[in-house]
């Protein structure tokens, strides 16, 4: 019987049922306030795209393959190659999304990515020119929900700085007789990471409670969301708090801070994974 | 697709005809609705033929226009097909509807043509690498009476065999530069070879038999149906299971084996049938759209 | 061409770094760098139901290096309802394949190839589902190609079946799936993407062709059959047999994955 109660409670006031865990300082699924979920990461595992990585926050899903093509530096811009990163929300990974083009949330998505890959510089774009206004590097990071609940930025940041962290590029050269592009395939190296910029997103409830990585449900209950971006030196990358209610300077630091701890976290793990899918070839 | 809705007894009906091989217009179960095939109606392509099988009617245009080969084919021409399906032909066809069979249709037919063998597309290359033709070929659909693949196919292969593309030559100058020159005499040009280029033959699953050419009530009794496209010589080019039904793999082979017989007998009296009509030349009786 | 606004953007024109590799490296083809696989041998299958935690059913699979991931929503109210049979279920199947998942970068915008691929699914799915059961609803079926190394359709179309069993739906029988590419007399079953395409000369040589089958493996009817390519009268009913061989060869891995998925759900009365 008390598994019923407890089930309509959850669908008839949702918020109330949340707000009782709360009270006591955890959360429906067994978490402490400020506990992120279990976060597993799976390197290198598709075989076309020149990167890939794949993270699991929790349930949530999310998995980016990175491929890179040839193609003319911009004129405004002529020793830059290009980043090019797209976040897609398919109606496969929960059923709030409808099939067609991308939706409100995939398109603020893709923004803020792009946004901290420009203001981070996780790679730098003159990296990846190959010759001067004549060929360059278009890395198409592309990035895909699988399966979605909740904290959708945080893993997109994790699986898109562990993908280019895989990525290889072959060597090309230009032909100065030809004028054409000669592609080694033997030859690949890794690309330059300058940075390794992770995020961290909360959610706030009544005012004051703050909670970590809330969940599909917590996040359409809360009265605001913040990310925030930091890289491994400390340094605010991003910040990313889209409407909602207002919150203090304090708390702002309190959530900060906790984004700099994760940042070793997940630092941590993602060498980890590298280093035995390393061990393991 | 185009359908119609009947009832419950006129479906029992039409089932038993076919049981007996006595469908409801009089045919057999192996037999065409009779056929108009007319070639060269549109004046401004450079191929163009007309298909009227029972009241299913459809016009094909071919134009040729110098283009890229493909990077993986460096040497080959290739074609490219549109099916258009005018909302005149059923009112099923208004807006999006029309759209997405006509992409349903088109793949199928690059799948059907598009093979190596059945059309040289070597013969289409100008200069590899830099120019080769390529053949747009643009299905109308005028009306719709069920069957239209093989509708269509017959009306491809006459449209092609009507298409002439006229002769060009490549011209190099000193410098290594290149040039196409286009051939003075309007009568110096390109033919396509036809012998190899398959037809449909779309079978339709009715009771425990299947029918060649379907009209929409046949249609309308039957499950599943199979298209098969089978080459002058009897090999098979592509197979593809239409409908929401399913068969069981006797009846996929016996309807193979049916479709690959009719698709045979099909071939000859169309080229007869075409070579008849071409040898007329301007006698030709032209009877275009009032037919 | 209409400019998309709505995804970042790169430059207009990019080129894959293959097309640029000298034509002599390019990609031999042959059964034999794969190690010891026969010619009528599936891949290694592996796979799982109930990964995807949102969906009502759900279903991963791995042949070879091709990653396929499905799930399935619903029965839900109909969305469009200018349908005019009311008494029975609608199934909407959508195919995608990654960006990422071929050797050339896909677009993000459903292809012609992808719409061809969701109505060969729809096809050989609809006779297995007993769509009379739900009337005014419909069933949608999402499948992504994470990694095509060959035989995606008939993958697609196993691992869409175990999400339909995953998720509850009541069916008539499994759906498999099995592709073959035959080539002269050798006839290679689930073909990866090198034996699928062959080099393009081969496409002048005697006997060429890929089909892909899609059966109910208890009642023995075939809900889908494509083939392509030029075969020989006596070749094609010879491959219809074998495909039908190999979806059984699939049957028992598929079972036991349903059968996991259904444990781990209702956990048998412990004695």
């Amino acid at each position: 019987l008390s598994t019923n109660v407890t089930c309509f409670v959850r669908t008839a006031e949702p918020l109330e049922y949340h707000r009782s865990f709360l009270k006591e300082n955890c959360r429906p699924d067994g978490r402490e306030l400020g506990e992120f979920r279990p976060t597993t990461l799976n390197i290198g595992s598709i075989n076309t795209a020149e990167g890939s990585a794949l993270v699991k926050i929790g349930n949530t899903t999310v998995i980016c393959g990175i491929k890179a093509e040839l193609a003319l530096p911009s004129s405004d811009a002529p020793d830059k190659g290009y980043i090019v990163p797209n976040v897609d929300l398919p109606p496969l990974c929960s059923s709030r999304f409808r099939p067609g083009p991308p939706g409100e949330q995939a398109q603020t998505a893709s923004q803020f990515i792009a946004d901290v890959i420009d203001s981070s510089n996780i790679i730098k774009k003159e990296d990846l020119c190959i010759e001067k206004s004549k060929l360059c590097w278009v890395l198409y990071c592309d990035i895909m929900c699988l399966d979605y609940d909740g904290n959708l930025l945080d893993a997109c940041i994790i699986t898109l700085l562990a993908a280019l962290k895989n990525a290889q590029l072959p060597k090309v050269t230009i032909n100065k007789e030809t004028d054409l592009a000669e592609v080694e395939l033997q030859h690949k190296r890794h690309l330059q990471i300058r940075c390794h910029p992770v995020a961290s997103s909360f959610a706030v409830f009544d005012d004051t409670v703050i909670i970590v990585d809330p969940t599909a449900e917590e996040e359409s209950l809360c009265r605001a969301l913040l990310t925030a971006v930091t890289d491994e030196d400390d340094q605010l990358c991003a910040l990313h708090k889209p409407g909602g209610i207002s919150l203090s300077a304090e708390k702002l630091q309190d959530c900060i801070s906790r984004a700099v701890t994760r940042n070793r976290e997940i630092s941590k793990l993602i060498d980890k994974v590298i280093q035995s899918t390393e061990m393991s070839k | 697709m185009a359908s119609v809705q009947i009832s419950e007894a006129e479906k029992v009906y039409i089932m038993h005809g076919v049981r007996d091989d006595l469908r409801v217009d009089g045919r057999g179960c192996e037999d065409y609705r009779h056929m108009e095939i007319e070639t060269d109606v549109v004046s401004n392509t450079d191929g163009s033929a007309k298909v009227r099988m029972g009241h299913t009617d459809v016009l094909v245009g071919i134009k040729a226009e110098l283009r890229r080969p493909r990077p993986n084919v460096p040497d080959e021409g290739y074609l490219e097909f549109f099916v258009d399906c005018s909302a005149n032909a059923t009112p099923e066809f208004e807006g999006r509807g029309g759209e997405e069979l006509g992409v349903e249709l088109s793949n199928t037919l690059y799948k059907v043509f598009n093979s190596h063998r059945s059309l040289d597309l070597r013969s289409l290359c100008v200069c590899p690498g830099e120019h080769c033709w390529v053949l747009y070929v643009d299905v109308l659909l005028l009306q719709c009476d069920g069957n239209l693949f093989d509708a269509m196919s017959i009306a491809i292969k006459a449209a092609l065999f009507n298409t002439r593309i006229p002769k060009v030559r490549v011209l190099e100058d000193e410098e290594g530069g290149k040039e196409i020159e286009l051939s003075d005499d309007p009568y110096d040009c390109l033919r396509l070879r036809v012998d190899n280029i398959p037809c449909i033959v779309t079978l339709c699953k009715v009771g425990h038999r299947h029918v060649v050419d379907a009209t929409l009530q046949e249609k309308a009794c039957s499950a599943a149906s199979l298209l098969v496209a089978v080459t002058p010589r009897g090999a098979v080019t592509c197979v593809r299971k239409l409908g929401a039904g399913s068969l069981d793999p006797d009846s996929i082979f016996e309807m193979t084996e049916t479709g690959k017989r009719v698709g045979k007998a099909l071939h000859a009296p169309l080229m007869e049938l075409l070579q008849k009509d071409e040898s007329l030349g301007k006698k030709r009786q032209k009877v275009g759209f009032l037919a | 061409m209409p400019v998309d606004t709505k995804r970042v953007r790169g430059p207009e024109e990019s080129q894959s770094p293959v097309l640029f590799l000298p034509p002599s490296t390019q990609s031999p083809a042959g059964r034999s760098g794969q190690g010891a696989r026969g010619n009528a041998d599936i891949r290694p299958v592996f796979t799982r139901c109930g990964l995807v935690s949102q969906a009502k059913g759900s279903s991963y699979l791995e042949a070879g290096n091709t990653k396929i991931i499905c799930s399935v929503y619903g029965p839900r109210e109909i969305e469009r309802k200018d349908e005019t049979d009311m008494k029975s279920g609608r199934l909407v199947c959508d195919f995608r394949l990654a960006p990422f998942s071929c050797r050339k970068r896909g677009a993000w915008i459903q292809g012609s190839e992808e719409r061809d691929l969701s109505l060969a699914l729809l096809e050989s799915m609809q006779p297995g589902v007993c769509l009379h059961r739900y009337p005014r609803s419909q069933i949608e079926v999402n499948v992504m190609v994470l990694e095509n190394d060959g035989s995606i359709l008939a993958h697609a179309v196993t691992c869409a079946s175990m999400a339909l069993a995953d998720a509850g739906i009541e069916m008539y029988d499994l759906v498999l799936g099995c592709s073959l590419r035959q080539d002269g007399d050798a006839c290679l079953v689930d073909p990866d993407v090198l034996e699928e395409k062959g080099s393009w000369q081969s496409g002048y040589e005697e006997n060429q062709g890929r089909v892909t089958l899609a059966l109910l493996p208890n009642l023995g009817q075939v809900s889908g059959l494509q083939a392509d390519g030029e075969m020989r009268e006596d070749a094609l009913p010879a491959a219809v047999r074998t495909c039908i061989d190999g979806c059984h060869k699939m049957y028992p891995v598929v079972q036991q994955a349903i059968l996991r998925a259904v444990k781990k759900k209702a956990p048998p009365p412990e004695k």
